[in-house]
């Protein structure tokens, strides 16, 4: 009974709480979203994004999103990398003991006509994670994208071929070097400038990509007569390498049979 | 004039946002009230979603009525004239908003995936995701423990 008050006064108050601010709002409560006096921030962003008549500003790329991500915003970015590893790095470090070891499933999996559509539609989905990546600063897209797309392809695999199958070609030493060569291009290519400056005694910052007033280095605006965006092309390359490998690492992991995830906690039956 | 064009978006904004308001309710209920983990990080993953949509939908806004308005992507690469930059900038939605987005999603994203590990690291230890039924299992062991 007290319970069943308890669940009635809550939701009770949410209901409240929707009246109450869909009243607000239909007032003009939240006014007109946003403000007016955002708007000249973002018009600084568009008119300074693809801008050759203005090279001491702009960054070289059409896609003014990612260009706000990895240029503009780029520390920010690289911060948040930060964390997604340190996610990934805490799965992995919950199951250290079992997650290099091979599997005891067998190699069975589902009918072949499943394996054979799998296979097929395995290339085509890690094709769009190539696109993706590599036109990340020309249309919507990017690295992120790029990654968690590609890591579809070895989860279907997992579920249809069966996780020795995968681990058997792909193994979480590959798998892990893979995400240190992506993680290890995002930080060349953030400082590549400022290596390059020093070496050769020009002025270079962390995170440039075009050239400033003070500092003439830039990387190429054109790659194959297509616009890069300067650092934005690697960046998306080296970030959908490291998410691809790190995503598929801990669904590796996810989808691990019950009897070796078990070891894990063995001895833990005694007190909570 | 004016009022028609402003008119109508406006209905739509407001069953937007009162449709967004709902989703977050019910995934605070959903997070506050439920006892099943599973259930609480579906539910925690629609609030995420709700905000992200309520940050893009600020992105959105027709700043000038009348205006058509175009993703913040430059689609005329080769003869960049003053012209055409004026153009994109006078019709482009807000970037901002969808580049905080992006690296909202991609946390949410990397938070949901250890969360779930967690999850299931919990059903193999204790034989279930029911904080009601953790909970009682632990005073359990702990009264055993005492008296």
């Amino acid at each position: 009974m007290n319970s069943v008050i308890k669940a009635l006064a809550f939701t009770s108050v949410l209901i409240l709480a929707i009246v109450a601010l869909a009243y607000a709002t239909s007032s003009g409560g939240l006014g007109v979203l946003p403000p007016e006096s955002l708007r000249p921030l973002a018009i600084t962003y568009l008119r300074t994004v693809y801008n050759p008549e203005n090279p001491k500003f702009t960054a070289m790329a059409p896609e003014a999103v990612t260009a706000i991500l990895w240029d503009y915003r780029g520390l920010d970015t690289l911060f948040e990398t930060v964390v997604f590893y340190g996610a990934i790095i805490a799965v992995l470090t919950l199951y250290r003991e079992t997650y290099r070891e091979r599997d005891i499933l067998p190699l069975k999996g589902l009918s072949i006509v499943v394996k054979r559509a799998t296979a097929v539609t395995s290339l085509a989905i890690l094709s769009v994670a190539v696109a993706t990546a590599l036109h990340g600063h020309l249309t919507p897209g990017g690295g992120f994208q790029a990654g968690a797309i590609a890591a579809v392809a070895p989860l279907v695999m997992l579920i249809v071929f069966s996780k020795r199958f995968l681990s058997d070609r792909l193994s979480h030493v590959q798998l892990l070097t893979m995400r240190n060569l992506g993680l290890l291009g995002l930080g060349l290519t953030a400082i590549a400038l400022a290596i390059v400056g020093f070496a050769i005694g020009e002025k270079a910052f962390i995170f440039q990509n075009q050239a400033k007033e003070m500092s003439k280095l830039s990387f190429p605006q054109r790659i194959l007569g297509v616009p890069a965006g300067g650092t934005l092309l690697f960046f998306n390359i080296f970030e959908a390498l490291a998410v691809a490998a790190g995503f598929t690492l801990v669904f590796m992991v996810l989808l691990s049979s019950e009897e070796l995830s078990r070891k894990e906690i063995v001895g833990e039956e005694h007190g909570y | 004039m004016k009022n028609m064009v402003i008119e109508i978006p406006k209905t739509m904004y407001m069953i937007t946002i009162v449709a967004l308001y709902v989703n977050i309710a019910v995934a605070l209920y959903a997070i506050l009230a439920k006892p099943n983990l599973v259930k609480k990080i579906i539910a925690l993953t629609i609030l995420g979603d709700t905000v992200n949509t309520f940050a893009i939908l600020a992105g959105y806004k027709v700043w000038r009525p009348g205006l058509v308005l175009q993703p913040p992507v430059l689609t005329e690469l080769d003869d960049v004239s003053r012209e055409v930059i004026e153009e994109f900038v006078s019709r482009s939605v807000d970037p901002l908003p969808q580049a905080l987005v992006l690296t909202a999603i991609v946390i949410n994203l990397a938070v949901t995936l250890f969360l779930i590990v967690l999850a299931l690291y919990m059903y193999r230890h204790f034989g279930t995701v029911d904080m009601d039924r953790i909970g009682r299992m632990k005073r359990g062991v702990i009264s055993e423990e005492v008296g």
